[in-house]
């Protein structure tokens, strides 16, 4: 089927693997946080109700509002013999919630009864704002530095090397408290906590946007640099690589310009970088958890983290859906156009369909 | 080449386009910009996470900062308790003392008390949130039924005069609805009367309103905006309680913000940068910011006002710790100054063995001499031995002098006992390391557990513990140091371990009643206090209580902290309540007569 087409064969086949694994990951991110106690148990425990009788029905009408046990249609609690109500079963829960996904309804988190779309919508943006430049010009700025480094070699590859080394191997974490600790704290050049000034409320102000940049730079450089310094390492050693190659060899013999030579060595070496690109790239949407943490900057990443603590299902349900589904789309983007961009891919797919 | 050019450009684009977008739809719910620093006060420590619902009838955990819990800012109860005199100060209402009694509690409405919309607060307001349980039995205050049977309403010189009944067929509890005149905030009835023919009685779908636009209150402040980062309150200049309270002053600052922070080190950068002005969460080493202009209500150790006992509760199930031999040892071999040196900066005082703290209102009710008689030495770690040896447990050391496990009276080797803390929470995880290894150096075998919150909090009711660390629900009120006794001993609702079986007090399963050895005196004792008011019986009562505690040690007390931490700094806003200017308790301007220091903060500029 579809050999005269190989490349839209493959195209086919990749996106029925990914719809695949979908499924699966939706699954687990559905399974997994039920697997302990129940989000019931664990906002009854705060509370301070003692008497038992109340205790009771608050814990039924929690759970009456979680979904988490059988109603009729006049929206009254059905029991057993016991008169204990009966719980939703994990399967009805399943279908439900797969029924509402494709309303396009996520549900309402248990924990502050928002709606998790509306949550997302809320942090997504900082997220976003915060990462994907960060990662961009990251990835960028460390190829760069790391394909320079490979080909100059020398005092200058003497001088990255070690400093990317360093970067990269500093977790996000300690780094981002350095940064804190230096310019947040003892030189106060930056603000160290916070997306924008208290004072100022969010919008299309001259004030609130210097406030928001002004708040960007130490959460920015915390990503972005140790992302560098990473990139820079993986390219010089691919550059490095490559420039023992014979394409490489063959190309310098016949006198080409250094420039060309370079792009020539940049186009391959970058393939597996492209695939890390990628990868950031969707795993972005689950938020910096840490870099929100230490600078008490907004996203979804310290969502996530709260709803784990709760077991609030909505959210990690959405959450995790948004995850999965950005990690896949990216990976497929970019199989696809590695399929493209990689010729010896392109050759394989043309021989396999012979 | 071309090809991946333009779709790396078109990536950019659709990016940025995303962004846009969304900013947009954020930056609509705005118009007003810039507070103004020297008119706003910045508090903070009590709402983590996204706010999302002020409505006031909502499940307090689930509502935002000031509209949850006990915040008087907006929402106003009856009465304020101050918990540095113990006097029930009047908000709303005010407590007649001398016309209460062990039948009922006393309050008369102030009659000028008004709405932000101008009518009246009235016993109709009072009775709506007061009975709000009886109508639907789900809403949150329905405990309240537990306590008064009914509320009494008539009219003394143009005054109305409220007597809440004493629930005698129930609780029988007078202390009881003493702390819920401070607890329960009044809400205006008109308008949630509204909201419910609105939505056809369904108590549920008014649950739902989010009362964040314009909400009827009675308090200083009300809801100007709220995002993610920060919930912003602006001043009512027409509050009824200026008059009435304040001889007519202003609340000084004009804005209240309470920054949301993801990370419990923000608040100590903040204070010091004079970014926040108090906060009332635990900041470590809080002496070494006093030079930042941090300060507490005391200036040496321990820093703040004692008021709430954190415990190692014990599960009375479970051999050897159904033993009290075992227990009391266990008490005397943990080192307590230690533990406040190394786990907690200092903030406890010098411990007193049992349940009455030897200090501020709950002192009258302490006797040294009691104590010495019943209890174990503290921090004695031979004597421990001795205990143990004594009751016939036995433990193994290697050559090393490393604790490999101990023998019981029946010389059966004992399993190791885990001490379930949360984790993440730093100081609770500081005491349990301190407790593990001393416990071991004495010869016995327990260990650290430490759990994810979602294992943490529904093990506690249940009884799925050997040992855990636990801060009852028990505030700084009126009826201390009943509530603390009847939170660690209290046998009412007994049930056994295991799913489904939740206690919320006494969740180690002291004193089984339907055990042989039940000590019925415990659960009468528990009974008689809230019904005493002669301060010789209650001594002798309260006495004879904390010495069956120190007799069983049903739980270990290992720290006295403060109910909230008190910390201020003095970079924008100054007079603030101290050890030497007791106008007002040690707690932030927001909940109990601790918002009395709105009035008198001075700006510093």
């Amino acid at each position: 089927m579809l050999k005269k087409y190989p490349t839209v064969r493959y195209v086919l086949l990749r996106a029925i693997w990914y719809f695949l694994t979908f499924l699966v990951a939706i699954a687990l991110n559905f399974f997994l946080p039920r697997v302990g106690s129940d989000p019931g148990d664990i906002m009854l425990a705060q509370s301070s109700v003692s008497s038992p009788e109340i205790r009771k029905q608050t814990e039924e009408s929690l759970r009456k509002s979680f979904g988490l046990i059988v109603v009729d249609e006049q929206g009254s609690i059905k029991r057993d013999e016991n008169g204990n109500a009966i719980k939703a079963s994990k399967f009805s829960q399943l279908t439900n919630y797969i029924g509402q996904v494709f309303k396009g309804d996520l549900g309402t988190s248990f924990k502050n009864q928002k709606k998790v779309s509306e949550i997302i919508a809320q942090a997504l943006p900082w997220t976003i704002a915060l990462q994907l430049p960060a990662i961009l010009f990251g990835w960028i700025f460390g190829n760069g530095l790391g394909a320079l480094a490979a080909y100059r070699r020398g005092v200058f590859d003497k001088v990255i090397f070690p400093l990317a080394l360093l970067m990269s191997s500093i977790p996000f974490f300690v780094f981002g408290m350095v940064l804190v600790y230096f310019f947040g704290i003892v030189w106060e050049i930056f603000p160290a906590v916070g997306a924008y000034a208290l004072e100022l409320t969010p919008g299309f102000s001259l004030d609130f946007l210097f406030s928001a940049a002004y708040h960007y730079v130490l959460p920015f450089f915390s990503i972005f640099l140790i992302l560098a310094g990473g990139q820079a390492i993986g390219m010089r050693s691919m550059g490095i690589y490559e420039l023992g190659t014979d394409y490489i060899k063959y190309a310098k013999w016949l006198g080409l310009k250094e420039t060309r030579v370079l792009a020539y060595l940049f186009r391959n070496a970058m393939l597996p970088q492209l695939t890390g690109l990628a990868l950031s790239i969707g795993q972005m949407v689950g938020g910096a958890l840490i870099t929100e943490m230490i600078f008490s900057y907004p996203g979804l990443g310290m969502a996530m983290l709260t709803a784990i603590q709760t077991n609030d299902y909505p959210v990690i349900q959405g959450v995790t859906l948004l995850i999965t589904t950005s990690v896949l789309i990216a990976n497929f983007t970019v199989d696809i156009l590695i399929a493209l961009l990689d010729p010896r891919v392109k050759q394989s797919l043309s021989m396999d369909s012979k | 080449m071309i090809f991946s050019k333009r779709v790396i450009c078109g990536l950019f684009a659709a990016s940025f386009a995303l962004l846009v977008s969304c900013e947009e739809k954020e930056a609509k719910d705005s118009e007003k910009t810039g507070y103004s620093r020297d008119q706003t006060l910045y508090l903070s420590g009590s709402q983590w996470g996204d706010p999302n619902t002020f409505n006031p009838l909502v499940e307090p955990w689930l509502v935002a900062w000031p509209a949850n819990d006990r915040f008087n800012i907006m929402y106003e109860p009856l009465t304020a308790y101050n918990t540095i005199t113990g006097v029930t100060e009047p908000i709303l209402g005010i407590y007649q003392k001398e016309l209460s009694n062990t039948e009922k509690i006393v309050v008369d409405i102030q009659p000028e008390a008004k709405w932000s919309d101008g009518k009246p607060v009235t016993s109709t307001d009072v009775k709506f949130i007061y009975e709000l349980g009886k109508r639907f039995p789900q809403a949150s205050v329905s405990y309240i039924n537990e306590f008064v049977s009914e509320i009494k309403v008539d009219t003394v010189n143009n005054v109305e005069r409220l007597s809440f009944m004493v629930n005698k067929k129930a609780r029988n509890n007078p202390l009881a609805i003493l702390d819920q005149l401070q607890a329960v905030r009044i809400v205006p009835a008109h308008v949630f009367e509204k909201y419910l023919a609105d939505n056809n009685n369904d108590f549920d779908a008014v649950k739902k309103l989010k009362c964040d636009k314009d909400p009827v209150v009675s308090g200083p402040y009300t809801l100007d905006q709220y995002n993610n980062e920060r919930i912003v309150l602006v001043r009512r200049d027409d509050y009824w309680g200026n008059k009435v309270l304040h001889e007519g002053a202003l609340p000084v600052p004009k804005y209240i913000i309470h920054p949301i922070y993801k990370n419990n080190d923000h608040f100590a950068i903040n204070l010091q940068k004079g970014a926040l002005d108090a906060s009332m969460n635990y900041i470590p080493r809080i002496s070494e910011k006093k030079k930042d202009g941090v300060s507490t209500w005391y200036d040496a150790p321990p820093y703040f006002v004692p008021g709430s006992m954190h415990f190692l509760y014990l599960n009375h199930t479970k051999a050897p710790l159904s033993d009290k031999k075992f227990r009391r040892a266990m008490a005397a071999a943990i080192d307590y100054s230690a533990i406040s040196r190394l786990a907690l900066s200092n903030y406890t005082p010098p411990m007193k063995p049992g349940l009455i703290m030897s200090s501020g209102l709950e002192k009258k009710y302490y006797s040294e001499e009691e104590v010495t008689k019943h209890s174990v030495s503290l921090g004695d770690k031979e004597y421990a031995k001795k205990l143990l040896a004594e009751a016939g447990y036995k433990a193994i050391f290697d050559k090393d002098s490393v604790l490999k496990h101990s023998i019981g009276p029946n010389g059966d080797t004992l399993p190791s006992l885990l001490i379930k803390a949360p984790a993440g929470w730093s100081d609770w995880e500081a005491i349990v390391n301190l407790v593990v290894k001393q416990l071991r150096s004495v010869g016995i075998d327990v260990r650290e557990g430490f759990v994810d919150g979602s294992q943490y909090w529904p093990a506690l009711p249940s009884g799925d513990f050997d040992m855990i660390m636990r801060k009852p629900p028990v505030a700084v009120t009126a009826s201390l140091p009943w509530n603390r006794f009847n939170a660690v001993m209290s046998s009412r609702n007994w049930r056994p371990v295991g799913d489904g079986n939740s206690m919320n007090e006494n969740e180690g399963r002291y004193n089984n009643p339907s055990a042989a050895n039940y000590n019925k005196r415990v659960d009468d004792l528990l009974d008689i206090i809230p019904l005493l008011s002669d301060e010789d019986s209650l001594k002798v009562a309260y006495a004879e209580l904390n010495n069956i505690f120190l007799d069983d040690q049903p739980v270990i007390p290992v720290c006295h902290l403060p109910e909230e931490y008190y910390q201020f700094s003095t970079k924008v806003w100054d007079g603030w309540p101290t050890e030497k200017n007791q106008y007002a308790p040690p707690q932030l301007p927001w909940v109990g007569s601790g918002i009395n220091t709105l009035w008198r903060l001075k700006s510093v500029k």
